[in-house]
């Protein structure tokens, strides 16, 4: 009896431990056959092939199809509210990857709504910046055409031609609006809110770096402006530094204009081309 | 001993009905969108895109998520203002997810229908071509995909008061790799 219980013992042990050993066994058989069943896996290719082949042009959207969730492409709105902290996890079939499964840090898929705040203010205040400056460059015209005007005309040891108040007055007025204009733009532009951690990269760098020519500029040449006004109202030719006022205001337009240029290189004229 | 019997035979086939499950992953990838406007050609590229496959019971399930700002068009000021009209830090990531057969995955040519969520959107595109080349143990997938501003109900940005166009195709380069 006691050989007989004996037995059954060891043979209970036996079959565990097979049962156990062929767990792992059947694991390593997992991994191959998964790599067997994979298209283009080693197991399937294990030489390079070329298949390659012209595509066909993909399906154009469809804006009506869109509205009305036809066959072709649909759109829905679900928006998500800026409190979620993973967007985008929606219904999935059940053995589909989800966000989490791509290693993502979270700060890279955390909704900002903050951030997101920043940024609307930001491009507002550029927008702003780009119109007035765009509408500042007709005054800066204006008062460059009208400068010659404004001037006392005659060489040393001749008479001299002094210009009508008319044209005085309106090249005033033209250079203190273009002033005011100007500054008010470069407000726009100075207090948008700064991105941390973004690097200045593009055409943008050079529009920033021709502020450091047209901003002096713009400072420099109302002032040496005044005193070439007052130099004229005392009787006098215009003389020492003033003299410089429409160097200075020259200089000052062709980097503004420069600088309305490269913010928007490179240009690929295409008013003509196929829409 | 039946119990145990019973409890070896489940611990045995467990394994095997996993056996079924196939996972690849997104090695490499460039997703290029295209901008047009009257004035400027834009190309904003990322390499930063994450995915991951899986076959189980002859089906595929796809997703490839990619930050919105890691899109690169050579202008610090265009990408942050992609990244605002796009709602980017809102919601920061594009996922497309799609689902096949698995029979399908060795033609050259796998046509996919897409589900791509943007900027709080989600637009579906249906039989999208995709070119397969298989080389080595990887697999290149390349296309396009024919997303437009308004499918994401995307405020098109203009310059000179001239909006961009509504197209913004996204080409796709990938390679994957089984893990």
């Amino acid at each position: 009896m006691n050989i007989r219980a004996g037995r059954t013992t060891w043979m209970r042990v036996i079959s565990l431990c097979c049962s156990l050993i062929s767990v792992p066994l059947s694991c390593i058989a997992q991994t191959q056959s998964t790599a067997a069943i994979l298209p283009g896996t080693p197991a399937m290719a294990t030489a390079p092939s070329s298949e390659s082949v012209d595509l066909p042009s993909a399906p154009e959207p469809n804006d009506q199809m869109a509205q009305t969730g036809g066959a072709g492409q649909s759109t829905q709105t679900d928006q998500q509210q800026p409190s979620q902290p993973n967007q985008q996890e929606q219904t999935k079939p059940g053995n589909a990857p989800s966000l989490g499964d791509l290693g993502f840090t979270p700060q890279q898929t955390q909704a900002d709504a903050q951030m997101q705040a920043m940024l609307n203010k930001r491009t507002h205040m550029l927008k702003v910046h780009q119109t007035l400056g765009l509408i500042t460059a007709i005054p800066m015209a204006a008062t460059l055409i009208t400068g010659p005007q404004a001037k006392a005309k005659g060489k040393n040891g001749q008479p001299i031609t002094e210009p009508t108040a008319a044209n005085l007055d309106l090249h005033i007025a033209l250079g203190g609006l273009t002033t005011g204009m100007y500054f008010t733009t470069a407000y726009y532009s100075i207090f948008a809110p700064k991105i941390p951690g973004v690097k200045p990269k593009g055409a943008i760098r050079l529009h920033r770096d021709l502020e450091w020519i047209h901003g002096p500029g713009m400072i420099l040449t109302p002032l040496l402006g005044i005193m070439a006004y007052k130099q004229e109202n005392a009787g006098e030719k215009v003389h020492g530094i003033a003299s410089y006022h429409g160097t200075a205001a020259y200089v000052t337009a062709a980097a503004y204009g420069a600088s309305i240029v490269t913010v928007s290189w490179p240009i690929h004229w295409k008013f003509w081309g196929k829409q | 001993m039946k119990k145990i019997i019973l409890i070896a035979f489940v611990l045995v086939a467990l394994p095997v009905f996993a056996q079924t499950d196939a996972q690849l992953v997104l090695e490499q990838s460039t997703l290029t969108y295209h901008m047009s406007h009257p004035m400027h050609e834009v190309n904003g590229v990322s390499h930063e895109a994450k995915g991951k496959g899986v076959c189980h019971a002859g089906q595929c399930d796809f997703l490839i998520a990619a930050p919105v700002k890691s899109f690169d068009s050579g202008d610090s000021n265009r990408d942050l203002h992609m990244v605002e009209a796009t709602r980017g830090a809102q919601f920061p990531m594009v996922l497309v997810r799609t689902r096949f057969a698995e029979a399908v995955t060795t033609a050259p040519i796998i046509y996919v229908d897409l589900e791509v969520q943007f900027a709080g959107q989600t637009a579906h595109y249906n039989h999208v071509p995709f070119q397969r080349i298989s080389q080595g143990n990887k697999v290149q997938i390349s296309g396009t995909v024919p997303a437009t501003c308004s499918d994401f109900k995307i405020d098109r940005p203009s310059f000179l008061t001239v909006p961009i166009k509504n197209d913004i195709p996204v080409r796709v380069e990938m390679t994957w790799r089984s893990m």
